[in-house]
């Protein structure tokens, strides 16, 4: 992990840098912290060479530093990953790319934004000469723009004391009368159609493409009995709060939930939307091709992947990782093999394709 | 008065700095990204003429305006009363109520928020408390709706509210409502004919202020919508940073802008708005 001493060089190795103090103050600051002119060069020659990691916040922060970071940096001499939890929201990328300034390499988004920003030529595409398509599970976590070190769903959650019987599926989501309350859904069009095509019995082989109108219509249905989450914290309070009795979630919150409420509030697998965690290069990024052998080595690290699964909840992609998981977490990897028979991958390219058009769509639904 | 009251050359060079630093940090930006509003995905106007034809696009609109009218009404009935009660308080009185209508002003408009979900939830403080007196045998929808969202709107806005009518209020000569009792008006009959019209023009300036103020609101209506209400500006937050619509965002932000100038321009020309907003008697 990096000190808060290092993270002070690195603030000042980024100020010279950019040009905003000299070399003389420079040295000077380095002084300052206790780092001779000795070390100067060693410093200038790590600063220089760094890859910046974009999250979203939070404990990911901590996490991906220590599980993908620092394995790269340990294997990599002179190569630096720093994170910066900023928010790499697809309208930030777009106008980082297009202002010509890319201050950042690798970003943590999901597979539709890769297909929107890949399409408007905002990023550079996996070199899948260095990045090996055999070090994930399924072709829907290497896509052409980015590739996924991790997977996530999004599951059913319920309050266990509002029911007599468990629901099963999304069909059960949307049955008011054996299931009365609150609903609770992501305002996002992206995992809630999915799910609202599911509960109308559409085969989970061919999901895809789905059937907007009537997913969205399904969804209307129940609008009156509906909130709807937009952080995970969000949707943690609202289940926690008893504000509503079933949602969809993503799987790590869920896990928290479960452990939290000594399982008054369940999560199921069944019919989970399962997805890869896309990890996107900005077109131009500063730390140039290099950054393709660090998404190399996030892919191909099993072993790391199983730490970050026991430290936030993030599903390994590597198809060594299953078997490394130790038992009490296998209930909680979304890849686990009986985890992820019965889940649903979601088609990122679907989405990509549809995602600007169904989600304006549900937005308004939602809001109308 | 002709010379010297006329600035001369010398005074705008001297405002030329600041002017220079407005405009080119300030106005330039915003120039640029309004820009984009007429320049994608193609020129032209099609992201204005939506305005017409798309019903989602509208549907903000309303929302937008329904909600800001209605804080709007409530917060200046409430800061009429506090501000009335304040004017006739005695002074050290009054430096109390000054200081309860400013403390919130403080408070992170954030924390102010989670707040009132704490106490509106469902089993929040007031469904509790009305559930367990037996007023009510279901908890009522407090939050997640337009009521939520107005209510913690108000509560924002009553301080916005009572300044500009306290300020006005008290440039009432208290010795007019003397002399209208004396010519033996009764007390309802001073209030509606003396000091009401009186206080008209901080009323309107409130509601100017607090009007729009209200349009541009972000974090309430996020907060205590439960996602089922979006007003303009989370609208445009949305279109920018998820669904990458620039071209429709900046539309609705210069539609944002121009409302705010248009309602200024019309009520600039009712009461003077320079004084209220600071720039001094």
């Amino acid at each position: 992990m990096q000190s808060f001493h290092e993270d002070c060089v690195a603030l000042a190795m980024r100020r010279f840098r950019r040009g905003e103090v000299g070399r003389r103050a420079l040295l000077r600051g380095l002084a300052g912290l206790g780092l001779g002119a000795m070390a100067v060069p060693d410093a200038l020659a790590q600063a220089v060479r760094q890859i910046v990691m974009v999250n979203w916040g939070g404990i990911a922060n901590q996490g991906f530093g220590r599980f993908y970071g620092e394995p790269f940096m340990a294997a990599n001499p002179g190569w630096r990953v720093v994170q910066d939890s900023t928010g790499p929201s697809a309208g930030r990328i777009r106008s980082m790319v297009e202002s010509g300034r890319v201050t950042w390499d690798i970003c943590d988004s999901s597979a539709t934004t890769s297909h929107l920003l890949g399409g408007m030529n905002l990023l550079t595409r996996v070199d899948y000469g260095v990045v090996k398509r055999e070090d994930v599970i399924g072709p829907t976590f290497a896509l052409e723009f980015g590739a996924a070190p991790y997977s996530f769903s999004s599951v059913l959650v319920y309050d266990s004391s509002k029911f007599p019987t468990a629901p099963t599926g999304w069909a059960d989501f949307w049955d008011l009368q054996r299931f009365p309350g609150t609903r609770l859904l992501r305002r996002d069009a992206a995992g809630a159609l999915d799910a609202a095509q599911l509960s109308l019995g559409k085969d989970p082989a061919n999901l895809y493409p789905l059937d907007v109108r009537a997913s969205l219509e399904r969804v209307r249905q129940i609008r009156r009995n509906l909130v709807f989450w937009t952080s995970g914290s969000e949707s943690e309070q609202f289940m926690r709060t008893g504000e509503a009795v079933m949602g969809q979630i993503w799987h790590t919150r869920a896990k928290v939930l479960e452990q939290e409420t000594n399982g008054r509030i369940k999560f199921i697998w069944n019919q989970g939307i399962l997805q890869p965690g896309i990890m996107v290069i900005p077109r131009g990024n500063p730390a140039g091709a290099m950054v393709q052998n660090f998404l190399a080595s996030m892919l191909a690290n099993a072993e790391q992947q199983v730490e970050l699964l026991k430290f936030l909840g993030n599903g390994p992609t590597n198809p060594r990782a299953a078997a490394l998981v130790p038992e009490e977490y296998r209930r909680f990897n979304p890849t686990d093999p009986a985890n992820a028979r019965v889940q649903v991958p979601q088609d990122g390219q679907w989405w990509g394709a549809n995602y600007a058009r169904v989600n304006a769509d549900y937005i308004d639904m939602v809001t109308g | 008065m002709s010379g010297a009251g006329r600035p001369g050359a010398g005074w705008w060079l001297l405002l030329l700095p600041a002017l220079v630093l407005v405009v080119v940090f300030y106005v330039a930006p915003i120039a640029q990204v309004l820009t984009i509003s007429v320049t994608e995905p193609e020129p032209g106007l099609g992201n204005y003429e939506r305005l017409f034809t798309s019903p989602a696009v509208q549907r903000v609109i309303l929302t937008t305006l329904r909600i800001c009218i209605i804080t709007t009404a409530i917060a200046l009935l409430l800061g009429y009363a506090i501000a009335y009660a304040i004017t006739l308080a005695s002074p050290r009185a009054r430096g109390w109520w000054i200081l309860a209508v400013l403390v919130p002003l403080w408070i992170s408009v954030l924390v102010r928020a989670f707040a009132w979900v704490t106490l509106l939830r469902r089993q929040g403080l007031v469904n509790n408390t009305l559930l367990e007196l037996g007023v009510i045998a279901e908890p009522l929808p407090l939050v997640w709706n337009e009521f939520g969202i107005i209510v913690g709107m108000v509560h924002y806005m009553v301080p916005f509210a009572v300044l500009p009518m306290l300020a006005s209020m008290r440039e009432i000569d208290p010795r007019l409502l003397a002399a209208a009792r004396g010519l033996g008006a009764s007390r309802g009959e001073v209030f509606r004919r003396v000091f009401l019209p009186l206080s008209m023009p901080g009323v309107i300036a409130a509601g100017v202020l607090v009007f729009i103020f209200s349009l541009g609101f972000y974090i309430t209506p996020a907060i205590l919508g439960g996602g089922k209400t979006l007003m303009v500006a989370e609208w445009i937050g949305l279109q920018i940073l998820d669904l990458v619509r620039w071209g429709l965002g900046t539309m609705m932000a210069t539609m944002l802008v121009v409302a705010i100038l248009l309602t200024l321009a019309v009520f600039s020309r009712i009461v003077d708005l320079r004084r209220i907003f600071g720039a001094g008697g």
